[in-house]
């Protein structure tokens, strides 16, 4: 698979940009030229200089330095509530779909419950409920994301489970738990691999539309959404205020999407 | 000894399978032939235990397999193996030929690694499948390549019986009759018994001990020890002739067309 990966331009650009974020946010006291929460009120809104390389905002904190630690704080957030998506969607649904019967049917009921409510509503109503706000977050993102993956990852396994070769592997007498393990799992890996890599970048996006409507992290944290809420009352005078930020979430957001659009195009059986 | 005991199969309100007996004798070739829709496949898979009959039984020897748990009955798999129509996908796309040989060695016969690699040897050498195609993953082997392992498949865990649903169909002429004269050695050689699902009058007349014919879930005629076409006595039995014998006729038409075509080309080139 890497072998095909590397040959599409479309997947090696957006490796590239997904190692970026993911480099940058590994090694962001590296990359930061400053501290992003100290105030500087001589330098506020300053042009780019050595000191500052993209300048500072409003209270005179380093720009770069707040987008790249923002990298973190998305990240940070992002990759475990997608971790816990994937964990919840893939064990439910693989379960409940391969048993089928009533599992598979309260599954469905409860599964059509979640999607009549929308994601970003459920999120609103519970991003409050604990007090560190990052776990709010994650746990609201999971808590709306994860019927939808839930629903795909059951009809991949829904066709994977009626596909002769099982029949074989019940010949070769495996148990019904080495089928899912070793046989249903890895054959819709590279599906999974695709859902969950654009996933991310809903994430990415949906942690900054909370910061947005002021339902994200504290005030004042480096955080891309934050950053984006701050410099609104400044569009006219210091767009790129504005424009930093935004570029850093279309960059993440693309970079996964890249990839994962990608995978799916490399996953489709017409490419054999 | 193989046997079916007055099963029925019904879907809805449909019956695939009524009130069928038929035994699998040992190191015999039986063959069951009808029109698609007559229920062999069905009959196939309630013989190999894919499906279980809703009244009636399928004995193996002297148990039960109808009233056997899970655990016992896939236990018991290492002595009915079925090969189904379509090899490519009756294997597992993502395993290696090697790991789908290993698998039921593994399973069935608990087999440690070493003795399991001889084996396989064995298998691969006992079907003509190259060697050297053991560590390629299904799609990239042949048609021919994809059928010899799904034969070795079912000999690895030395099976009593081996039953083949519509195995040969879809292969070319020359590939067909290589393979049946390499399974009619196999046979001869272990002492296997067959059980072969077709609508091939050529393939039944050339392999079987015993020929079923099958007609709406029925068996409708029995044949031992077949010497020719004149040996079938009901009207639905000679209708099969007929239409094979048609076929036949075509083919010898079409070839013979080919050879005048290729004679008057020949004939053309010398007069210019």
């Amino acid at each position: 698979m890497l072998k095909k990966l590397l040959h599409r331009p479309q997947a090696v650009v957006g490796m590239l940009m997904m190692l970026t974020v993911l480099t940058v946010m590994a090694a962001a006291p590296c990359f930061a030229p400053n501290d992003p929460n100290k105030i500087d009120i001589l330098h506020k809104l300053a042009a780019p200089c050595e000191q500052y390389p993209l300048g500072t905002d409003e209270m005179g904190r380093c720009i770069l330095s707040r987008l790249i630690f923002a990298a973190r704080v998305s990240m940070s957030i992002s990759l475990p509530a997608i971790g816990a998506i994937a964990a919840i969607s893939v064990l439910l649904a693989t379960f409940c779909a391969y048993t089928g019967g009533i599992a598979d049917r309260i599954f469905v009921i409860l599964s059509n419950i979640f999607m009549a409510l929308p994601p970003f509503l459920v999120a609103m109503t519970l991003v409050g409920l604990f007090e560190s706000k990052a776990f709010s977050i994650i746990i609201s993102i999971v808590i709306a994301m994860w019927v939808w993956n839930a629903q795909v990852v059951r009809t991949y396994v829904l066709r994977e489970k009626n596909k002769p070769y099982i029949v074989t592997c019940r010949m070769s007498g495996c148990s019904e738990l080495r089928i899912i393990l070793r046989h249903i799992i890895p054959n819709i890996f590279p599906h999974l691999l695709v859902l969950y890599s654009t996933g991310l970048s809903g994430v990415i996006i949906m942690i900054s539309g909370y910061a947005f409507l002021g339902l994200g992290l504290e005030a004042g944290a480096a955080e891309w959404g934050a950053m984006l809420v701050g410099a609104n009352k400044l569009i006219f005078s210091h767009p790129e205020l504005i424009a930093y930020p935004g570029l850093c979430i279309l960059f993440a957001a693309a970079g996964f999407n890249l990839f994962g659009e990608a995978l799916r195009d490399i996953c489709d059986p017409g490419e054999d | 000894m193989l046997t079916a005991e007055n099963v029925t199969k019904k879907y809805g309100s449909f019956t695939a399978v009524d009130d069928v007996s038929v035994s699998l004798g040992d190191g015999v070739v039986t063959v069951i032939v009808g029109e698609s829709g007559s229920g062999k496949s069905t009959l196939a898979r309630m013989l190999s235990y894919i499906e279980s009959p809703d009244s009636g039984r399928v004995m193996l020897g002297e148990t039960d397999m109808t009233s056997c748990s899970g655990s016992k009955r896939r236990s018991l798999r290492k002595n009915v193996q079925l090969v189904m129509q379509d090899a490519a996908s009756s294997l597992d796309p993502h395993q290696t030929a090697f790991q789908l040989l290993e698998e039921p060695l593994k399973l069935l016969i608990k087999l440690d690694k070493p003795h399991r690699v001889s084996r396989i040897g064995e298998l691969v050498e006992a079907v003509q499948f190259p060697r050297e195609r053991l560590k390629n993953k299904v799609s990239q082997l042949s048609g021919g390549q994809q059928k010899r392992l799904c034969i070795a498949r079912a000999l690895a865990a030395a099976p009593d019986h081996i039953i083949f649903d519509e195995s040969f169909s879809g292969l070319d002429v020359t590939l067909r009759r290589q393979i049946l004269t390499m399974l009619k050695g196999l046979q001869k050689q272990l002492g296997l018994s067959f059980l072969i699902i077709t609508h091939d009058l050529d393939t039944a007349m050339f392999m079987a001990d015993r020929i079923y014919v099958m007609r709406c879930g029925r068996i409708i005629e029995t044949l031992d020890r077949p010497q020719s076409f004149i040996d079938f006595k009901e009207d639905y039995s000679k209708e099969l002739v007929k239409a094979a014998e048609y076929k036949r006729q075509l083919l010898l038409n079409s070839l013979s067309r080919g050879q005048q075509q290729s004679a008057g080309k020949e004939n053309m080139k010398e007069s210019l």
